[in-house]
């Protein structure tokens, strides 16, 4: 019983984390086809945002609602400045957003140093049979899936969600319709920053923080991506459990750097024999 | 004769003497420090035939670098004394790194994957590599007797050379600035027959459009995984001669900013032009050298600042516009 709890803890905590690292990856991919390579040092804005405003006296929940706005705002101001540049170059896109990655990452090291003091792992933990469990850990796993809930009904009931993908789907004709498609783009491009940012926000309590902390996630958020398939809103939460359970499972038996190792090796298969991810195997069920 | 390859680039011919005379003039410290500036220019002509001719951007130039350095490390440490090994050793790990290349190569494009995807997943081999030697500190991570020691790094190897009746041929100073020197005029002469090969201009071609070239009855993808092989190789090269200048390898060279920099040396020199990319990586990694006086981090910020300026304002190369801008001027200046 407690091992089955055990089990089923461990593979949903790295659900959770692999769901969380891609989710802002993926509405930007899904949405504008621009790899976001600079995906991990928006978590890093996040996270420092939420330290920061924490270290000023905020109340932690406060002080992460800080740090997501300060992501918003700092990928408005990127969209601005250089994205709205190369929609439509994608290889492009890639290579710019590393530019930025290389610049806001070792600015962070500039300004705030190698690591400044982390916050504590709020909540407590509770003791089952030989394990201990980090309540914290078990919140933030609904609190990945509740995420998925809101963001499908904001790309799928809302207005907004329905002018967000006529644009992906024609963007010519909607802007012929009247859409403003440089508009969602730029809505866009802020939610999926926001989400990153919401990321470092949720991990930061359980880790240290140092300016290459992005770098721990866009692993794990690139092979969820990339096996989600070409429709990365489908294909995710398949993607997420699958890797996640295999991940878990060969952690378990060995350690943490083989599980990663495995997760890569899984990832190379699966898009060998099934070049079109997670969300074409679902396309094909229908 | 007179349509030969060294005559018809008048230029590159040129600079490659200046550069063959350097030593003659000044102290063989700052020859050593060339040697480095230019030991780096084979993993950015790497990314410059993948990227540039083949339109495929890889990350994974990284990995082959650091995996190419911790064979010749290895292979190195354990058969040190042997005969010849400073030789042998780079062959074979140019073979090991060539053999990987393929079979990734093989899983990438016969896989159907292109775009941005091959960008992610060699990125993540790349990081899986780093992440891996990273934590081999302990002593039971070792290969015959080559500790790969974790994050402090691999040392201890043989240099390239040989040792033939007492005298030792090492690759090392004056030497080893002809060796490399003679090297980078072997590849770019190679990579430019390449290109202009049939085999290159299915390459382009693709580029252009995979489809029409594959319904016109070319093997697309054995191209691709073939020309991803030899990039690999070419990156190993580079990953070889580092070890070998300093002496020790370690995992930051698989990191993210080992990554990024060959692409910033590609976007920011002209992608396309192989010598423009030999010329722009040597300045580049001579300006970021300069800059690294006062901390790394400030030259990979300029690293960063040049890779988003060269995609937003010269999507073929800064250095290669800046080259052509120049010789436009000349050429109007000589018609007055």
């Amino acid at each position: 019983m407690v091992l089955l709890f055990n089990i089923i803890f461990q593979v949903s905590d790295a659900i959770s984390f692999l769901l969380l690292s891609a989710i802002g990856l993926a509405v930007i991919f899904g949405m504008m086809r621009i790899i976001n390579l600079a995906h991990g040092e928006f978590i890093t804005v996040g996270a420092y945002g939420t330290v920061v405003t924490a270290k000023m006296g905020l109340p932690l929940p406060m002080a992460m609602a800080c740090g997501v706005l300060v992501t918003i705002i700092f990928g408005f101001i990127l969209e601005r400045l250089i994205i709205r540049y190369i929609y439509g170059r994608p290889l492009d896109s890639v290579v710019a957003t590393w530019g930025i990655s290389l610049i806001v990452s070792q600015s962070f090291l500039i300004i705030f140093g190698p690591s400044i003091e982390g916050l504590k792992s709020p909540l407590g933990s509770f003791q089952m049979g030989d394990y201990s469990f980090s309540e914290y850990r078990i919140l933030l796993i609904f609190i990945s899936f509740l995420i998925l809930v809101l963001l499908y009904f904001l790309f799928m009931k809302s207005r907004f969600g329905t002018l967000a993908r006529a644009t992906i789907e024609k963007p010519i004709t909607s802007s012929a319709l009247g859409v403003d498609v440089q508009k969602v783009y730029t809505i866009t491009f802020c939610i999926g920053a926001g989400l990153a940012g919401l990321t470092g926000a949720l991990y930061i309590p359980t880790m240290t923080c140092v300016p290459s902390l992005g770098q721990a996630f866009i692993v794990s958020a690139f092979v969820s991506v990339v096996t989600a398939g070409a429709s990365p809103f489908i294909g995710l939460v398949p993607a997420a459990a699958f890797l996640g359970s295999f991940q878990t499972g060969i952690t378990f038996f060995y350690h943490a750097t083989i599980g990663l190792i495995g997760l890569l090796f899984a990832v190379i298969m699966i898009i060998r024999f099934l070049p079109s991810g997670f969300s074409g195997l679902i396309k094909k069920g229908k | 004769m007179k349509n030969s390859y060294f005559i018809k680039n008048k230029f590159q011919t040129m600079t490659f003497l200046v550069l063959a005379m350097i030593p003659l003039f000044v102290d063989s410290y700052y020859v050593n420090n060339i040697s480095f500036f230019m030991l780096w220019t084979f993993i950015a002509l790497s990314l410059s035939l993948i990227w540039g001719k083949g339109g495929i951007l890889s990350f994974g130039q990284a990995a082959f670098f650091g995996l190419a350095g911790y064979s010749f490390g290895v292979i190195g440490i354990n058969f040190s004394g042997v005969f010849g090994v400073g030789i042998w050793s780079v062959l074979i790990a140019l073979i090991i790194t060539g053999i990987f290349g393929l079979i990734v190569g093989y899983f990438l494009f016969y896989g159907g994957i292109y775009d941005v995807f091959v960008g992610i997943v060699t990125l993540s081999i790349t990081l899986v590599f780093e992440t891996f030697m990273s934590q081999t500190a302990g002593p039971e991570w070792t290969v015959g007797i080559a500790r790969l020691n974790g994050f402090n790094g691999m040392q201890g190897m043989p240099s390239i050379g040989v040792n033939l009746f007492g005298y030792n041929f090492e690759a090392l100073d004056n030497k080893g600035y002809y060796v490399i020197l003679a090297l980078a005029v072997f590849v770019i002469y190679f990579l430019d027959k390449l290109a202009n090969s049939k085999f290159g201009l299915v390459l382009s071609a693709s580029k252009e459009d995979r489809l029409r070239v594959e319904s016109l009855g070319y093997n697309v993808k054995r191209v691709h995984m073939i020309t991803f092989a030899i990039s690999a190789v070419l990156a190993g090269l580079s990953g070889i001669l580092y070890t070998n200048w300093g002496g020790f390898i370690t995992p930051e060279s698989m990191g993210l900013v080992s990554a990024a920099l060959p692409v910033v040396y590609c976007a920011a020199s002209g992608k396309n032009n192989f010598f423009a990319v030999f010329l722009g990586t040597i300045l580049l990694v001579w300006i970021s050298q300069e800059l690294a006086i006062n901390g790394r981090q400030f030259a990979l910020v300029f690293m960063g600042l040049l890779l988003v300026v060269a995609t937003r304002y010269f999507p073929d190369g800064m250095f290669l516009y800046f080259i052509n801008q120049i010789s436009k001027f000349s050429k109007k200046l000589s018609r007055n």
